[in-house]
C-alpha cells in the first residue's frame, strides 16, 4: 500500500483566487491511499518545501503529489525537495492547477474547483504506479557551433573561445560582421560602429580556439545535447582563401558591374570583389550569377592580374562534418521591406529611403563617403522627415514594437543635423517615442536640444507635387493642427522582421517559433537564452528585435549557458527513455524509422536455433520523446515514467467521474 | 465612467456606449492608439474639420449620444482611406456609419439632403434626379435631346421593398 501525500499550492491568489483549495484538500483526503493532504500559500517557498520534507519523515510517505503551477516551472524544484528527504525524486507527480485550471477558468470558480479535484484524483491514481528511477550521465563534446557571424555570434564565439572552448563559427555571407557592419554610428554614445566592431572581427579571425567558416551554411544537424553531429557546406568562392591577399587588383580590372549588397544596392561593385571594406577574412569572392567566365567561359581578366594565383574557377563546394556539444543560434533578422506599404511610396519615389539605406549614405565608407544626399539629384536635402513605426505596431504586417526604430531615427536625426548644419529642417513623425534603455532618454533630450522637430502624429501618405518634390500632410495631436511638410528626403523607420529562412532553420535545429515569427525561447522570463531543445541556445535578434547592447548581453549570456552545460565534460539526462520488451518485439523496424535521434538499433538474436531481429534502444542517445512507443504496432516499447500502467490509471480515474455523471468513459 | 467633459459639462452615457459597441461587434473597430494616420489623410478634414481619431476616442469614452446628434458625423466623404491605412485595423468609417444609423433611428439632426435623397429614391428609383447638362460651348442637353430612353417611375413593389428594407435595417 502506498502512502501518498497531497500538497495543494495557493500560488498567492493565482490558484486560490479561483479554486477553492480547502475543498480540493478535503477531496484529496477522501481518496484511497492518501495519508495526508495540505494546502499552503507558496509550496515552492522554503516553508512549503520543508513542510513536505517533514511530512515524508514523520508519516513515512512514499509518494508525493504537488498540485501547483506547470511542471515546466517547478517540477525540478520539488524533485530536489523530495530527494533531500531521501525519497526517489521520480516518485513525485506535479498536477498543474495554474496554467491548466485557474488561469483559463478564472471566470468560473466552481467549475475550476471541480476540475482541480478531478486533476488531483488523476494525479493520485498515477503516482501510485510510479517507479524509482536514476538519472543518466553521458559524456559531451567540449566544443560549440555558433551559427551566424553578426555581433551576437562574434561576442558568443569570443566568450567561449576565451573560456577555453573550441568554437566553430559558421557565417553564410562571405564576411562576418552582420548587420552592425552596415551601421554608421551607434546610439546612445555616437561611437562609430566600425570602430567597435572591426577589432572584434579581427579577434575572431586570429583566435586559436575559433575556426571561422565564412560563405558556409549548415545543412544537417543530428544527434542530441552534448553530442550534435553537424554537416555544413562551404560554397564555392572561386578564390583560394589561403592565397588571396586582398589587394583588390582583380576588382579594378573586372568589367562586370554588380549592385553592392553591403551598400543595400545604392552603389555598384564588380563581379569579383571583397564583400566590404572591413571584411574578415579579407578575401575576394566571385559572384557566379554575373561573372562572364563562369557564365560564358569568357573574360578572365582577373586571372591575368592576380599575382597570388588565387583565382580558381574549378573550385567546388566543400562538405564539412564535425561534432559539437552545444549550438548557439545567432542568425539575426531582416529589415522590413517598406514597399509592402504602398502609401509611403518606397520604391516609387527615389527620395524615400529606408533607415538602413540612410546608415549607408551617412557612413564614411558608404557610397557617398558619408555625405548625406538625396538619391534622386545628389544634392544635400534641405529638409529630412523621419516616419516611425513602418511595418511594426501594425496589424497588417507585424504587431510587435521593433524596439530599435525610435532610437535609430533619433540617432539619424542627430547625424543629419550635424552633417547638414543648422539650415536644414529635421522632423520626426512619431506615434509613441520610446527611449527606454540606459542613457536613451538623455539621448532623446540631446536631440530636442539640437532643434529637431517632433511631430506627434503619423502621416497618412507621402505624395509628390507637380514639380516632383515630396510632401506630406500630418495632423499633430499636440497642437491640433494639420501640417503640410515638404521633404527633400524621407527616411522610413523600418522595423526588424523574422528572417525569411527561419522555416528552414527551425526545421534544421528543431527549434520552434513564437507567434511573432521569431525563434522561441524556453521561457520568456526565466530561460530567455535557451531554446526548448536542450543544448541549443539563442543569441541576438533571431529571438526578437534587439539593439546592440541587448544583443551583446544575450550573446554573452548564451555563451555562459553553453559553458555551464559543457564545462564538466559530462551532463545528466532525465531517465525518461524507451524500453523494449524483447519478447513482444517482432522486428518490424518501424521504431527504427521514426526515431529522430537514431537511438534504435536492430540486433539479431538466436532463440531456439531461430534467428530473430530485435530492436534495442541505445540509452545514451534516447531522448525519451516517445515516438517509437506510440508507433510500435506490437506495443512492445514502453516509456519509463510514462508506462501504459501509469497513463491508463490516470485515464481510468478521469473516466470514472465522467461515467458517474452519465457520460460515456472515453 | 468617472469622468466629465469640463468644456461642455457632458458626462459619458455608459448604456448607449455598451449598446453602440454591441452594434459594432465589440471594441475591435475602435481599437485605436491615436497615431493620427486617419486624420492626417482625412478627405473631409480640411473643409469640414472631421477628425476620425476624435470620433473613435469619443466613442471609447462613452460620448455616443453627443456624437449621434452632432453635425460632424455627416461630414465623412466615405473615401475609405482610414480603413485601408489604419495600422490597428480599426475603422473610423464603420464607426461613423453606425453613428449615422443611430442618428436616423433617434430622428436626431439628420441633414435634410440625406432625407431628400431617400424620398428621391422612393419617387424616382435613382439616387440623383435627372438633370440637364450644359457643355463648355453652352449647349444644353437632356435625355430626350440625346435620344436616351425615358426613366420611368419605379413600380409600387420597389417602393414597398425599399421601405421594408429600411425598416429591417433599423
Amino acid at each position: 500500500m502506498a502512502k501518498v501525500g497531497v500538497y495543494v499550492c495557493h500560488c498567492g491568489l493565482n490558484i486560490a483566487g479561483v479554486v477553492d483549495v480547502e475543498k480540493v484538500v478535503e477531496h484529496a483526503e477522501s481518496l484511497p491511499d492518501v495519508a495526508i493532504a495540505k494546502h499552503y500559500a507558496y509550496m515552492c517557498s522554503e516553508t512549503g518545501q520543508s513542510m513536505i520534507q517533514e511530512d515524508i519523515k514523520k508519516h513515512n510517505l512514499d509518494r508525493i503529489v504537488v498540485a501547483a503551477c506547470s511542471p515546466r516551472m517547478h517540477e525540478e524544484t520539488f524533485r530536489k525537495t523530495v530527494a533531500e528527504a531521501r525519497l526517489n525524486p521520480y516518485l513525485l507527480e506535479v498536477v498543474n492547477l495554474r496554467e491548466q485550471c485557474s488561469w483559463p477558468h478564472s471566470d468560473e470558480p466552481e467549475n475550476a474547483t471541480e476540475k482541480a479535484r478531478e486533476l488531483v484524483t488523476m494525479g493520485v491514481a498515477r503516482v501510485k504506479f510510479l517507479e524509482p528511477l536514476e538519472k543518466r550521465r553521458i559524456s559531451v563534446e567540449k566544443n560549440v557551433l555558433v551559427v551566424g557571424g553578426g555581433i551576437a555570434g562574434i561576442q558568443a564565439s569570443l566568450d567561449l573561445a576565451d573560456a577555453g572552448f573550441k568554437v566553430c563559427l559558421v557565417e553564410k555571407a562571405p564576411s562576418i560582421g552582420g548587420r552592425m557592419a552596415q551601421l554608421d554610428k551607434t546610439f546612445p554614445t555616437l561611437d562609430c560602429s566600425a570602430c567597435i566592431l572591426t577589432p572584434k572581427m579581427v579577434d575572431v579571425a586570429k583566435h586559436p580556439n575559433i575556426e571561422l567558416l565564412t560563405n558556409t551554411e549548415v545543412t544537417c544537424v543530428s544527434g542530441f545535447v552534448g553530442n550534435y553531429e553537424v554537416t555544413a557546406v562551404k560554397k564555392s568562392r572561386y578564390v583560394d582563401e589561403d592565397r588571396c591577399i586582398g589587394c583588390e587588383l582583380c576588382t579594378q580590372v573586372c568589367p562586370v558591374k554588380v549592385p553592392d549588397k553591403i551598400n543595400e544596392g545604392l552603389s555598384e561593385t564588380r563581379a569579383i570583389s571583397i564583400y566590404s571594406p572591413h571584411a574578415v577574412p579579407k578575401v575576394a569572392i566571385i559572384n557566379p550569377t554575373y561573372c562572364l567566365r563562369l557564365k560564358y567561359n569568357a573574360c578572365g581578366k582577373c586571372v591575368d592580374v592576380c599575382e597570388a594565383k588565387a583565382i580558381n574557377f574549378e573550385q567546388q563546394p566543400k562538405t564539412i562534418q564535425f561534432k559539437v556539444g552545444g549550438i548557439i543560434l545567432a542568425v539575426g533578422s531582416e529589415v522590413f521591406d517598406a514597399s509592402k506599404m504602398p502609401e509611403f511610396g518606397y520604391g516609387r519615389f527615389k527620395n524615400v529611403i529606408s533607415n538602413i539605406e540612410f546608415e549607408r549614405i551617412s557612413d564614411a565608407s558608404g557610397p557617398t563617403g558619408g555625405k548625406i544626399i538625396c538619391p534622386q539629384n545628389g544634392e544635400p536635402p534641405k529638409s529630412v522627415v523621419f516616419i516611425q513605426c513602418v511595418g511594426s505596431r501594425d496589424k497588417r504586417f507585424h504587431e510587435y514594437c521593433c524596439r530599435v526604430g525610435c532610437m535609430v531615427s533619433l540617432k539619424q536625426a542627430i547625424l543629419a543635423r550635424e552633417k547638414l548644419g543648422r539650415n536644414a529642417d529635421v522632423y520626426i513623425c512619431f506615434n509613441d517615442l520610446r527611449a527606454f534603455g540606459k542613457g536613451y532618454e538623455e539621448f532623446y533630450e540631446r536631440a530636442r536640444g539640437l532643434d529637431i522637430n517632433f511631430i506627434a502624429g503619423l502621416p497618412s501618405d507621402i505624395r509628390s507635387a507637380a514639380d516632383g518634390s515630396l510632401y506630406s500632410d500630418v495632423y499633430d495631436r499636440g497642437i491640433n493642427k494639420l501640417l503640410e511638410i515638404h521633404a527633400d528626403l524621407v527616411v522610413l523607420a523600418n522595423g526588424l522582421v523574422p528572417n525569411s529562412d527561419f522555416d528552414k532553420i527551425s526545421e534544421l535545429f528543431r527549434v520552434s517559433r513564437s507567434a511573432d515569427g521569431f525563434l522561441l525561447e524556453a521561457h520568456p522570463k526565466l530561460r530567455p537564452l535557451e531554446s526548448p531543445t536542450a543544448g541549443i541556445f539563442l543569441a541576438g535578434t533571431c529571438q526578437g528585435p534587439k539593439d546592440i547592447p541587448d544583443t551583446v548581453a544575450q550573446a554573452s549570456g548564451a555563451a555562459s549557458k553553453a559553458i555551464d552545460l559543457l564545462s564538466s565534460g559530462e551532463i545528466e539526462l532525465e531517465p525518461l527513455r524507451a524500453v523494449v520488451n524483447k519478447d513482444s518485439c517482432s522486428g518490424c523496424r518501424i521504431c527504427e524509422s521514426v526515431c529522430p535521434y537514431n537511438a534504435v538499433e536492430m540486433k539479431t538474436e538466436e532463440i531456439n536455433g531461430v534467428e530473430n531481429l530485435r530492436a534495442e534502444v541505445v540509452e545514451a542517445m534516447c531522448q525519451g520523446c516517445g515516438l517509437c512507443a506510440s508507433a510500435c504496432p506490437a506495443g512492445a516499447i514502453e516509456m519509463q515514467h510514462y508506462t501504459d500502467e501509469q497513463v491508463l490509471a490516470q485515464v481510468y480515474a478521469a473516466s470514472l467521474k465522467t461515467e458517474a455523471r452519465g457520460g460515456s468513459p472515453i | 465612467m468617472s469622468l466629465i467633459d469640463l468644456m461642455s459639462m457632458a458626462k459619458p452615457n455608459l448604456k448607449s456606449r455598451e449598446k453602440f459597441l454591441a452594434r459594432l461587434g465589440g471594441t475591435e473597430l475602435v481599437n485605436c492608439f491615436q497615431c493620427m494616420k486617419c486624420t492626417s489623410g482625412c478627405t473631409s478634414l480640411k473643409l469640414l474639420e472631421l477628425k476620425p481619431h476624435e470620433i473613435t476616442k469619443l466613442v471609447r469614452l462613452g460620448f455616443v449620444d453627443e456624437l449621434a446628434s452632432s453635425d460632424i458625423i455627416w461630414a465623412c466623404a466615405t473615401c475609405l482611406k482610414c480603413v485601408q491605412r489604419c495600422p490597428q485595423k480599426a475603422s473610423p468609417y464603420h464607426v461613423i456609419m453606425a453613428l449615422r444609423n443611430l442618428a436616423v433611428e433617434r430622428e436626431a439632426n439628420v441633414p435634410e439632403a440625406y432625407l431628400k435623397a431617400v424620398s428621391q429614391i422612393l419617387e424616382t428609383g435613382v439616387t440623383a434626379p435627372v438633370q440637364k447638362v450644359t457643355t463648355k460651348k453652352m449647349e444644353v442637353f437632356d435625355r430626350e435631346s440625346l435620344k436616351l430612353p425615358k426613366i420611368n417611375a419605379p413600380k409600387e413593389s420597389f417602393q414597398s421593398t425599399f421601405l421594408k428594407a429600411l425598416e429591417e435595417k433599423q
